[in-house]
């Protein structure tokens, strides 16, 4: 067992001149000097001047989006603040306004939900990977048909994160988000383009369509934003539905959230049996 | 966009369960009141009886894997546990919990928070998995051609590593007397293989590894692995966190302005 650690000096050199200091490459305060973010002073440049939206882009990418992108993102944001406390992220809301948690609590820990391989925030990264991914084989030749004819299926239909919704079919968000990009001119990008394309041959093969993810990865692919940028700008993106759920069973009486019975569980494990005496 | 009414929304009208099931947990009801438990049954044994003749080690084994440990698994994982009930005030996850404690945040928050970068991928729980997969994998290849192998292709080696530019000795020692026990598997005798055979380059067990490859011999699933070390973990965390709640904010450093810099 080695008591030697055969260390790297120039690991350790490095740690030891970071030690007691930050360095950031993002920003910082200055007490009596200023706020700092992406190299803009937040105090002159961006309170105010620009909206909470655009902060949230340039926190989340480093990058300063319009006023008019940030507002649809924040459409989005609306899109995804239901108070419906059937949506899993949402049932934790609710949970925990019966439980009488604080509602920053319920609405963190709603949130972290949503770090999910099926629903909520993560498969956004899936979906801006499809279509960029998508786009590349289209460019090279591969049709729209083809394209979904190459990915894998599940139930008889192809597995697309995007497409297809859970629950019910059809999206009426992403007619919201749309009418908000066609106020303002957005153009027509290659992404969405193809996006559409799929859509519709998932409505002649499957009576299915794109979701509001699919919608939204191919417009954010559009606009240049990589995977993780998505997964970053829509971190809190159900929060405030949560936050809904929360305060809804918060002011309803104790243990009234969907009450279970002892028998609403269904016990399907070992019968009951005498703990075995030592040997 | 939508042709043919394919975004008219419509419920797909899914079956779901009725209720909900599970082979864990038995709430017998009372006479009285359906709401009111009398009794518990876990995996079929008296939640009473096992109070009064089992350890609390004995009882999270059968939590998790719905049978009761023999004496060896449960010294061992009870070794494992211990092993892992405090991972420093330097872990970033102790760190954040202290920095929930001095900042006066609700006590209830200092767990869930910590937890959560205790479950990170790197000196976490969310590498536990990995490395239970990796270990389970490799048992039946050569230890040493494996870690030459990694070395040659520079690809992690998930649950081993550098840590702090060097051998995690705390990380090794660990490792080194849980393989003594008579409940070490296989995959924690292979580890110790690999961790000599990576030693001179600075390479060896890291904390989630070592968890890893005691949780794989005791059968647990890779994806309970990821929780098993924040929860095992979480004590200390909670320790750290608390003994700091009472303090005053100045109690622990905050970097001076001349200490920031900002690069661009």
């Amino acid at each position: 067992m080695p008591e030697k650690t055969f260390s790297d000096q120039q690991i350790i050199d490095s740690l030891n001149a970071r030690r007691g200091k930050i360095i950031s490459k993002t920003g910082g305060w200055f007490p009596g000097k200023g706020v700092f973010s992406h190299g803009y002073s937040m105090m002159d440049d961006l309170v105010g001047k620009k909206s909470y939206f655009q902060i949230v882009i340039l926190n989340a990418t480093g990058k300063m989006a319009s006023a008019e992108f940030a507002h649809w993102v924040e459409v989005g944001y609306s899109c995804l603040s239901w108070p419906d406390p059937r949506i899993w992220c949402n049932q934790i809301g609710a949970l925990a306004g019966g439980v009488r948690t604080s509602a920053i609590a319920a609405t963190a820990m709603g949130v972290l939900a949503t770090d999910s391989r099926t629903y909520g925030v993560y498969p956004l990264k899936e979906g801006v990977q499809f279509i960029q991914a998508a786009l590349v084989n289209h460019q090279q030749g591969l049709s729209a048909e083809q394209i979904v004819a190459s990915v894998p299926s599940r139930g008889g239909k192809p597995l697309i994160v995007g497409y297809i919704r859970p629950i019910a079919k059809g999206d009426e968000r992403i007619r919201a988000m749309a009418s908000i990009a066609e106020g303002y001119g957005f153009p027509m990008g290659p992404h969405l383009a193809l996006a559409m394309a799929i859509e519709r041959v998932l409505q002649e093969k499957y009576d299915e369509g794109m979701n509001v993810n699919g919608y939204v990865s191919a417009v954010m692919a559009d606009h240049g934003f990589s995977p993780d940028e998505v997964y970053q700008i829509f971190t809190t993106l159900v929060a405030s539905g949560v936050t809904a759920c929360y305060l809804d069973t918060y002011h309803q009486p104790l243990d009234s959230f969907l009450p279970l019975r002892c028998d609403d569980i269904e016990y399907q494990g070992t019968a009951k049996r005498a703990v075995p005496t030592a040997e | 966009m939508q042709e043919k009414n394919a975004n008219q929304v419509r419920s797909r009208n899914e079956i779901f369960a009725e209720r909900t099931s599970t082979k864990i947990y038995l709430e017998q009801a009372s006479d009285d009141n359906p709401y009111i438990a009398s009794a518990a049954v876990c995996h079929g044994y008296g939640v009473n009886e096992v109070m009064a003749k089992k350890s609390f080690a004995d009882v999270f084994y059968l939590l998790f894997r719905g049978e009761l440990p023999t004496p060896d698994e449960v010294q061992i994982l009870q070794q494992l546990m211990i092993a892992l009930i405090n991972p420093g005030p330097r872990h970033p996850a102790t760190r954040a919990a202290m920095n929930a404690g001095i900042g006066k945040t609700d006590p209830a928050h200092i767990l869930p928070i910590g937890a959560a970068l205790l479950g990170g991928e790197h000196q976490g729980g969310g590498i536990v998995d990995e490395a239970m997969r990796f270990l389970r994998k490799q048992q039946t290849t050569d230890a040493a051609t494996s870690a030459a192998a990694h070395l040659e292709s520079s690809t992690p080696i998930p649950g081993f590593g550098a840590y702090y530019g060097g051998i995690d000795i705390l990380a090794n020692k660990h490792a080194a007397q849980l393989a003594q026990l008579p409940g070490a598997g296989k995959a924690l005798q292979w580890g110790m293989q690999m961790s000599r055979a990576l030693e001179a380059q600075g390479v060896g067990w890291l904390m989630p590894g070592v968890a890893a490859a005691v949780l794989s011999d005791l059968g647990f699933q890779p994806r309970a692995g990821v929780c098993l070390y924040q929860l095992m973990g979480a004590p200390g965390v909670v320790a750290h966190g608390l003994e700091v709640a009472n303090k005053p904010i100045t109690a622990m450093p905050f970097v001076a302005d001349e200490q920031y810099f900002i690069e661009r």
